[in-house]
């Protein structure tokens, strides 16, 4: 098969600025110009049959249950060469460990607002901050267990951060399932490349759990929303990889400040709960008292210290985007070390000077709202059409405080199988790290991929598909 | 385990095995029909409903009982509760509240056999594809024990399935052996050929034709067939080995202080266990499979009270 090669001026994951294939590529290059077409496409059609029957579907809220969608799965993988991911691994735990520090920080002794790195008003006045959460003790110090860290590589081949996840990150099932895939579909192309596993994750994932309570043999469960959830089958699949009970809200109570499960033979206490509902509807008494998906009593139990909760609670300040300009200089603060992840140029709308930068260099640069989630409420200058430029001019000038800004970024490109062959197509990287009693993490993560030719979108619910990720364990190859 | 877990998949095991004998009520019936004289096809088309329960419900959406129409009803059609396509959208919507107790194997299988199901509907099933559709029924029954007992752990999760499919096993036997067995010796007393076919539909609707002549290897006689299916330590299907089981398997499942649904099994069994076809006539065939049916479905009711209705 031909391989369409990258446009001038972007980074290719496959190929070098003179079209030339990467040195720990080229088995891959080998592979796909060996590989018909025909062949191709019935394995693409094999993979589809395979996700449904696994039931790998992702359901869109208001559609018939009988719409579950798969989430297109592209079969050239990404590679990540082992120097970069040696880097890559350092600067994930360096930047976790900071972030769980911060966390720690602001909800105990304020240091680094003292210090004056961040204001006290960017912290206590941001929505997402928990005054609840303040002087909890909780074990080992820790507010992320499981982080989801979105990074992109730029035109000059340098990863940046682009968003932490510190809430509820998905995705981690499609980067198992992904693997599971690729091996199922092309043994070959795994006995000849000397690919980092990932398998292990729900393992790492289970001692981590275990280890967020002080207790000898905790007893640990999914809290999930419940099937209807886009992300059900993440949440039973990691439940069953780690031999954990998936619970709704309703097989839960509290009496007296303790979590229990309902089982066939009465009450079980719970000691950790890995929930994936969100902080609001965890507990129709503190939280939204609407909530369905929680558990009433649940807050007041977390706060006597009887349950752990993974992720903690109010982790959303850390990774709120008016909090992610800081990150670096969290790293400097309480590590005293040199960030090694680079922070996407981030232009502070609430600050005079960043202001005048950001309302004189428009049409070049992206605007988001501090507090805003899934790219709504975004200005992507270089698209924007005129008025749309004095629209954002106008909601810059009133209210500031709720805009920042960043260069627009373009993301590298990997060949990806299109209608039209194999093409590039823009991606980013989404690592998983775990802080239990260390930090670990399985090399690699999910990557996501934007299937409209130029597209910078990768989400799954706006086209995005997702490719393995590969992490070669020597570039000697 | 969690009770709602237990709850799911003991629905989960009985909806798939209501399916596999649904499809084994049609095949037989719809077989019969076509040897039947013409006045009596109507009744043979109608054991179907009668075993599921939908006799009245039938007549709401058609006129008539003929073949065609009791395939839609009972296969296909989505807008009742009792068609095999609701049973198995149920199973696997029950698979899927549980996926975190089973095994892949086991939910793929379910997985499949609705997402074959959903393409099935789509096409239709006629009188002409029909037996071959049936057999695609039982074989996804079949793959689904074979996938639990194959892969599944011997702790609660699983015995809680098989206690679904147990009861729902139990309680088609008698369904079908009391309506069957009427039709059966009505035809005797006309006529002899025919009724050699109502007994061969009683037993091959229970799967039990071959097992009757390996274990009599004499012609059909109503007391030797009602032994089989209810006396039989032997037989699969027949009420002794239901209850067997049943009570094997609440001894086994951990128990906090719930203790009725076992007694309750325990006692039907031995009941069982210790009668003989004396005590079932002189009671009369009718009379005990209503006491029977009776008796099941307060242990099933119970098995729910005592695990998986939780009171705190």
């Amino acid at each position: 098969m031909l391989i369409e090669t990258p446009d001038a001026g972007l980074f290719d994951e496959l190929f070098d600025k003179d079209n030339r294939v990467r040195p720990h590529c080229r088995m891959l290059e080998k592979w796909l110009l060996e590989s018909d077409e025909n062949l191709i496409a019935e394995k693409r059609r094999e993979a589809d049959v395979l996700f449904q029957r696994l039931g790998i579907t992702f359901n869109v809220y208001g559609e018939d249950q009988g719409a579950d969608r798969l989430i297109p799965f592209d079969l050239i993988p990404r590679i990540i060469s082992a120097s970069d991911w040696h880097k890559l691994q350092a600067g994930l735990r360096q930047r976790v460990t900071a972030l769980n520090r911060f966390l720690h920080d602001i909800y105990h002794n304020y240091e680094i607002v003292k210090a004056g790195v961040i204001s006290a008003e960017q912290v206590f006045a941001n929505s997402q901050y928990q005054p609840g959460m303040q002087n909890l003790k909780l074990p080992r110090n820790l507010y992320s267990h499981i982080a989801g860290i979105d990074l992109i590589r730029n035109n000059d081949g340098d990863f940046y951060v682009l968003e932490d996840n510190l809430r509820c990150p998905s995705g981690v099932s499609y980067m198992l399932e992904n693997r599971r895939m690729m091996m199922r579909l092309f043994p070959e192309l795994f006995a000849h490349s000397p690919v980092a596993p990932v398998e292990h994750y729900p393992n790492l994932l289970g001692e981590t759990l275990r280890a967020a309570s002080l207790k000898a043999n905790p007893t640990v469960a999914v809290l999930t929303p419940g099937r209807f959830n886009s992300a059900y089958f993440e949440h039973a699949f990691l439940a069953r990889q780690m031999g954990v009970e998936l619970v709704e809200g309703a097989d839960l109570f509290v009496h007296q400040n303790k979590v229990y499960m309902k089982t066939t033979v009465g009450p079980q206490q719970v000691d950790v709960i890995y929930r994936r509902v969100d902080d609001d509807f965890l507990d129709p008494l503190a939280g939204n008292p609407s909530s369905m998906l929680g558990v009433p009593g649940l807050y007041a139990a977390y706060r006597t210290g009887n349950v752990v909760l993974a992720n903690a609670m109010g982790t959303g300040i850390a990774d709120d985007k008016s909090i992610y300009p800081y990150v670096p200089d969290m790293i400097r603060f309480y590590l005293s070390e040199e960030p090694i992840l680079k922070n996407v140029p981030t232009w502070q709308c609430r600050k005079k000077k960043d202001l005048q930068y950001v309302l004189d260099h428009l049409p070049e640069l992206v605007v988001k709202e501090a507090q805003g989630a899934g790219g709504y409420g975004m200005l992507i200058g270089p698209k924007a059409s005129k008025k749309e430029l004095e629209t954002f001019r106008g909601l810059l000038k009133a209210h500031p405080e709720d805009y920042i800004a960043q260069p627009t970024l373009s993301l590298s490109t990997c060949p990806t199988f299109v209608d039209e062959g194999v093409a590039p197509r823009h991606l980013d990287l989404r690592p998983f790290v775990l802080s239990g009693k260390k930090i670990q993490m399985v090399p690699g993560g999910l990557t996501r991929v934007a299937l409209k030719k130029g597209s910078l979108v990768v989400n799954s619910s706006q086209g995005g598909g997702t490719k393995d990720t590969w992490v070669l364990e020597d570039d000697l190859c | 385990m969690l009770s709602r877990a237990a709850s799911s998949l003991f629905w989960m095991a009985r909806y798939l095995e209501r399916a596999e004998s649904q499809a084994r009520q049609l095949d037989v019936s719809l077989n019969m029909a076509l040897i039947d004289v013409p006045e009596d096809r109507t009744e043979q088309l109608s054991v179907p409903l009668l075993v599921s329960g939908t006799y009245d419900e039938f007549f709401q959406h058609h006129e008539e009982i003929t073949p065609q129409n009791l395939i839609d009803f009972l296969l296909l059609d989505d807008q009742h509760p009792a068609s095999v396509f609701n049973y198995i959208r149920n199973a696997r919507d029950n698979a899927l509240h549980v996926r975190g107790n089973l095994s892949a194997d086991v939910w793929e299988t379910i997985n499949r056999a609705w997402l074959d199901l959903k393409v099935l509907q789509q096409e239709g099933v006629t009188e002409s594809n029909a037996s071959s559709v049936f057999d695609w029924i039982r074989e996804r029954s079949h793959m689904f024990r074979g996938a639990a007992y194959g892969t599944l752990l011997r702790n609660d999760a699983f015995h809680f399935l098989r206690l679904g499919t147990i009861i729902e096993r139990a309680d088609t036997t008698a369904r079908v052996l009391d309506i069957r067995h009427v039709m059966a010796t009505k035809a005797m007393e006309e006529q002899a050929t025919q009724s050699f076919f109502e007994w061969t539909a009683l037993l091959n609707s229970l799967a039990a034709f071959e097992a009757y002549q390996n274990t009599y290897g004499h012609s059909l006689d109503p007391t030797s067939v009602a032994e089989l299916l209810i006396l039989s330590h032997e037989l699969p299907r027949s009420l002794h080995s239901c209850l067997e089981e049943i009570a094997g398997l609440l001894e086994r499942v951990e128990s906090g202080s719930a203790q009725r649904a076992r007694r309750m099994a325990s006692s039907l069994y031995a009941n069982i266990r210790f009668g003989d076809t004396a005590y079932i006539e002189e009671r009369g065939l009718h009379d005990y499979l209503v006491d029977f049916l009776a008796r099941i479905q307060r242990i099933a009711g119970q098995i729910q009270k005592d695990y998986m209705g939780w009171h705190q």
